[in-house]
């Protein structure tokens, strides 16, 4: 049913998701902890790994669902070849983001990982294990990327072009 | 370099970025390098790791998610039929009847699911085909819909609030208070409007009696409002009775819409997984828009245009309406373009350090740019909530954006009440947090 491509899109959703269903487990945790009179230690600061986790690891979902929004006014009514080189050109430009993107994410968990940073919370943790799923999640972003130009290079438009044009809750 | 022209350059860049359709975040981001490369800074790539952490990992932010999942989870619930079935008996007797049954239910239902578009399609598809039957004039029906849909944005818990309290660094638990009242007021003046309009226009609203309920079933359709209306004196409540941070009310707000989505039925593996997506695109969307603000305010601080930008309209000694007056035009033209959120993150880069220059309040200011782009919503070309109207009615969008005049005109007023009475945004919110 599913190609294996698709798995790995609803993997990125279902990572992001599972890091949002953290976040509120813990912070449920903390209030009945507060009430019976124990600390969750460090709760704010793992739900804010699981924050930084749950965007990084939804960007390849959200970009071929078109849910990263943009500015669709002028480019919807563009004739079907215009259109094509103007999304050639933009999707040009978001490789070349999502690349420095990428790099530099990964860069910066290089760095905690050689100074072995440690995270400045009640529990420390190594630093660069909390901002793994940065880099995992940026790569899938320019992962997304290079499907839609893989996609652009067969001659069709890409996927998140489909769906953009739909009220947000399609399936309402 | 001079400074003038690197901003020219950058705004430049900026819109031909937009115009062309690459995503806002992506837009921020690479006006962001390309202002630090202007001035040579050789450090671009490790100031965007450092911000993209700090900005992503803000422990406020927890509540984005929180609150994005439980509007999610509910709108899958039977919660939009409860609201239209529970408000009818109530408001037979106002003139207007069943318009104001438009306007509270999207209120009550923007106060669960912060988000502006969900309520106008949530609440519209349920309720415009039954004031069609009824025979309400649709110009009025789609009007009263444009125009309520955009409580969404105001009443707490607010998207676009946290998105400003965590931009601004203001206190979302604040914000939410501060919220409030000017809520209740465009509540109030919506349905005041109707009231009136309805008067004078006797032949437009159908005069047959709707059945008059006894109080004893009256009583019985309140309690299909009792769990909705718990819920949000729930999480509304702990904000402000200070017992909980808005991100652990936001926790026990999802908690319950999904107790609430199980008691009703509605709770299955397909309903759940869905929300949860829904709730992934959504505030990954707004995650990286804020990341990359965050970056372009790091690198706007370095090239140091917000304080030339303060200095400069500093000396042209404008008084504070002045001000506003200006920026509520720029900020309407930019919502011709953009969404909301956006036009929130890139004011809250480039104007803030102007806004306090001028001596204005920040959370009156918060206030009054939702408002703003609650305005903007409704306006044509770029109105998110027109889009959704016209894919629920097929009509023509300047058919909906001139129904909904009536409806910007009285945000309109709104935004000058709170101009002349700021307390209406600020007296709540000083007063229950002196301590």
């Amino acid at each position: 049913m599913y190609s294996y491509k698709d798995r790995l899109y609803l993997a990125s959703g279902y990572l992001s998701g599972l890091s949002i269903i953290i976040i509120m487990v813990v912070v449920l945790a903390q209030i009945v902890g507060r009430m019976i009179g124990y600390i969750v230690p460090s709760a704010e600061d793992i739900s804010g790994y699981c924050l930084a986790a749950s965007i990084f690891f939804g960007l390849a979902y959200t970009f071929r669902d078109g849910g990263h929004i943009r500015v669709t006014l002028l480019i919807q009514n563009l004739p079907p070849k215009a259109r094509f080189v103007q999304e050639f050109i933009v999707l040009s430009i978001g490789l070349l983001a999502a690349s420095f993107i990428c790099w530099y994410i990964w860069y910066m968990v290089w760095e905690s990982y050689i100074f072995e940073e440690l995270t400045q919370g009640y529990i420390p943790m190594p630093l660069w294990a909390v901002q793994l799923p940065l880099g995992l999640g940026s790569t899938g972003f320019l992962l997304a990327m290079l499907d839609a130009m893989a996609t652009m290079f067969r001659g069709g438009l890409p996927n998140y072009t489909h769906h953009e044009d739909q009220v947000p809750m399609e399936d309402l | 370099m001079d400074l003038i022209v690197i901003s020219l350059v950058l705004v430049v860049f900026m819109l031909l970025m937009l115009a062309l359709g690459v995503w806002v975040s992506l837009s921020l981001v690479s006006v962001g390098v390309l202002g630090l490369m202007l001035i040579d800074n050789g450090q671009i790539g490790l100031l965007f790791g450092t911000t993209s952490w700090g900005a992503s990992t803000n422990w406020t932010l927890t509540a984005l998610p929180m609150f994005i999942w439980m509007g999610e989870v509910l709108f899958r619930t039977r919660l939009a039929a409860d609201l239209f079935e529970g408000l009818t008996p109530w408001l037979s007797r106002l003139p207007g009847k069943l318009l104001h049954v438009n306007v509270l239910s999207c209120g009550i239902f923007a106060a669960v699911s912060g988000s502006s578009a969900a309520t106008a399609a949530t609440i519209g598809r349920m309720t415009l085909p039954e004031l069609k039957k009824a025979g309400y004039s649709d110009r009025m029906s789609i009007g009263t819909l444009a125009g309520s849909g955009t409580l969404g944005l105001l009443i707490p818990p607010s998207i676009i609030l946290i998105v400003y309290g965590v931009a601004a660094e203001v206190s979302i638990s604040r914000l939410f208070i501060a919220g409030a009242l000017p809520g209740l007021m465009l509540v109030f003046l919506f349905m005041g409007y109707i009231i009136v309009w309805a008067l004078l226009n006797k032949d437009q609203v159908p005069q047959k009696d709707t059945i008059e309920l006894s109080l004893a079933m009256k009583l019985k359709t309140l309690k299909k409002l009792l769990p909705i209306l718990g819920l949000i004196g729930f999480v509304l409540g702990s904000i402000y009775g200070g017992f909980t941070t808005p991100t652990e009310a936001a926790a026990l707000g999802v908690f319950g819409a999904l107790l609430l989505a199980f008691f009703t039925g509605t709770l299955n593996l397909s309903t759940f997984s869905a929300s949860l997506l829904g709730a992934v695109k959504s505030s990954c969307m707004i995650g990286l828009i804020l990341v990359g603000a965050h970056f372009l305010t790091l690198a706007m601080g370095f090239l140091g245009i917000p304080r030339a930008l303060a200095a400069s309209i500093g000396n042209l000694d404008l008084t504070v309406f002045q001000l506003l007056a200006y920026l509520t035009l720029l900020f309407v033209i930019l919502g011709c373009f953009l969404d909301g959120i956006s036009v929130v993150v890139l004011t809250v880069s480039v104007v803030m350090p102007v806004i306090e220059q001028a001596g204005i309040d920040l959370l009156w200011f918060g206030i009054y740019i939702v408002l703003v782009v609650e305005m903007s919503q409704i306006t044509p070309p770029v109105g998110f909530n027109l889009f959704v109207i016209q894919s629920l009615t097929g009509k023509n969008i300047l058919y909906i954006a001139r129904a909904a005049l009536p409806f910007f005109l009285l945000i309109l007023l709104a935004l000058i009440l709170i101009y002349i009475f700021p307390g209406i945004a600020t007296y709540l919110p000083y007063s229950m947090t002196q301590h």
